[in-house]
């Protein structure tokens, strides 16, 4: 199912060269509000990334939150863009999603386990945050 | 005077390559080299015309791949300086040679201590670790240099481990001072070559180590095959595994070992592998290791002045003599970003702790990036990563 914030994002990318891109990225990295420095704990970080990254959410009316930083400014940017689809949203609607802007973007390989800027892990926490609140 | 411009990369096929529609601009050496076209063509040939076992059979084929398998050892052990083909084992790598040493001598190094130095890569340091010794750094200067005259052996110590050359900063440790000052002592030395064989001309008996391991995949020959030289005087060490091969007699009371080096070689080893080393020392050779060394010394030097001279680029290490790696960061841009951002122009670098977590908190940086280089590599390959941390830069502007 199409979704309205995935798309606007995707059309943002539409046609750009790689470093046009991460251009984009880095400006939406800068964007990204910072974590605080007391939610940069041990268990809110997620592993296997080059560049450091953590995650948490907390609840609103129903709805989860997340917040999230990274060292990297690129994956920084990434970030900044899981977070605009998966905001807001609840818990069944986070894991019913389909994440099918990053494809759309050329981020797809980002998504392999095997790079090193951890996306996949930060969006199996994002997931099992929300399947935390499910049950 | 001697030319040292000509063009190595028209032998690595790989280097044609185009990525992300510009020319490939390898840097990450350290990592793994490239394999010229002669070490491609003997690894296809072997498989198309010599495969079998070694050491095992009767037949004609066994004969072939043996006197080959054989023959790589020799070329290996000139290649080295190593009195005797004997003193050479194929191991499956530097990691597997050092680890090798680690379990032979197991209980010799149980709650002793091992002697490294603050800029080891992990796989010198895990293996003397998981063999119950405790480490203890050589004391270094503020440009990571070793500091030989500050070692401290005492009673306890039962090896020195060392890296010939840093896999982060590329500076050359002085191994021949190192293991001067051991002898003293009576306690023996491992070098780890994996980042120096393939740049600088290498002779254990002028070094006077009693191991010396290095890797077949990063001095332009196969993966997961490596080299162990172990000195006569620990030719009678433990085998650290045991199989096929290596035995002489076998009951279920009591088994008893070959001599080296098939001693330390149970189970069918990587034959291709091995003779893909003595290919890749015949192209060395051919072009000659001092050439060698004196070519990758220029266009790395150029390199490192080049960066050194870049505003807000941090090189880290200092010392005479290096090779291979330069590892530095861009302000205060994320080594990850850098690498990233490379990619994209074509430039192939490594990003990260590079195995080497110790060094990196002497750094105080989280990683850093790393350009590695190797006889392919020229002024032009330079540049291209100069203009390329340019594009970093103006686009974190």
């Amino acid at each position: 199912m199409r979704d309205a914030v995935q798309d606007e994002i995707i059309e943002q990318f539409g046609g750009l060269e790689w470093l046009d891109r991460y251009s984009l990225l880095i400006s939406f990295g800068r964007e990204l509000e910072p974590m605080d420095e007391k939610f940069r704990t041990e268990e809110n970080s997620i592993g296997g990334c080059q560049s450091k990254a953590w995650v948490r959410a907390y609840e609103v009316d129903g709805r989860l939150m997340f917040n999230a930083d990274s060292e990297a400014m690129i994956t920084r940017g990434i970030i900044s863009l899981l977070l605009k689809v998966v905001n807001n949203r609840s818990p069944r609607e986070i894991l019913d999603l389909d994440l099918y802007f990053l494809d759309e973007i050329g981020l797809k390989s980002n998504l392999s386990p095997a790079r090193a800027d951890g996306l996949a892990s930060i969006i199996r926490r994002i997931r099992e945050l929300a399947e935390g609140e499910v049950n | 005077m001697t030319d040292y411009s000509k063009d190595y990369s028209k032998d690595f096929p790989i280097l044609e390559k185009e990525i992300y529609g510009k020319r490939l601009v390898y840097l990450d050496n350290a990592a793994t080299s490239q394999k010229p076209d002669s070490v491609i063509r003997t690894l296809s040939e072997f498989y198309r015309s010599d495969n079998s076992n070694i050491h095992r059979g009767v037949h004609y084929l066994s004969e072939i791949s043996s006197e080959r398998y054989e023959k790589a050892r020799e070329k290996v052990s000139d290649f080295i300086g190593a009195d005797d083909p004997v003193d050479v084992t194929f191991t499956a790598g530097t990691t597997d040679s050092i680890n090798q040493v680690a379990c032979s001598l197991k209980p010799i190094l149980e709650g002793n201590e091992v002697l490294i130095s603050g800029v080891e890569h992990h796989s010198n340091i895990v293996p003397w670790q998981l063999a119950g010794a405790k480490l203890r750094a050589i004391p270094m200067d503020e440009n990571c240099n070793l500091l030989p005259d500050s070692i401290e052996i005492t009673d306890r110590t039962k090896m020195i481990a060392i890296s010939h050359a840093s896999n982060v900063l590329g500076s050359v440790n002085p191994v021949k001072e190192i293991t001067e000052i051991a002898k003293e002592h009576d306690v023996p030395v491992l070098v780890d070559a994996a980042q120096s064989i393939q740049h600088l001309p290498i002779d254990v008996r002028d070094i006077g180590c009693d191991f010396l391991a290095f890797s077949g995949h990063k001095m332009y020959a196969a993966t997961g095959v490596g080299v162990l030289y172990t000195s006569e005087r620990f030719s009678d060490i433990m085998p650290s595994r045991g199989g096929g091969g290596m035995i002489d007699r076998v009951t279920l009371e009591r088994t008893t070992y070959l001599k080296p080096p098939l001693r330390f070689e149970a189970g069918t080893p990587h034959i291709a592998g091995a003779i893909s080393i003595g290919a890749a020392i015949d192209y060395m050779q051919n072009i000659g290791m001092d050439h060698i060394r004196k070519r990758e010394h220029e266009v790395y030097s150029y390199a490192r002045e080049k960066l050194l001279g870049t505003d807000g680029v941090t090189v880290y290490g200092n010392t005479d003599l290096m090779c291979g790696s330069i590892s530095f960061n861009l302000d205060e841009i994320h080594h990850y970003d850098t690498g990233l951002i490379l990619d994209k122009l074509g430039i192939a670098v490594r990003t990260g702790h590079h195995c080497a977590q110790p060094l990196m908190r002497t750094l105080g940086t989280e990683g850093t990036v790393r350009a590695s280089f190797a006889l392919y590599n020229t002024k032009e390959d330079a540049d291209r990563l100069l203009e390329g941390m340019e594009k970093v830069r103006m686009m974190y502007a």
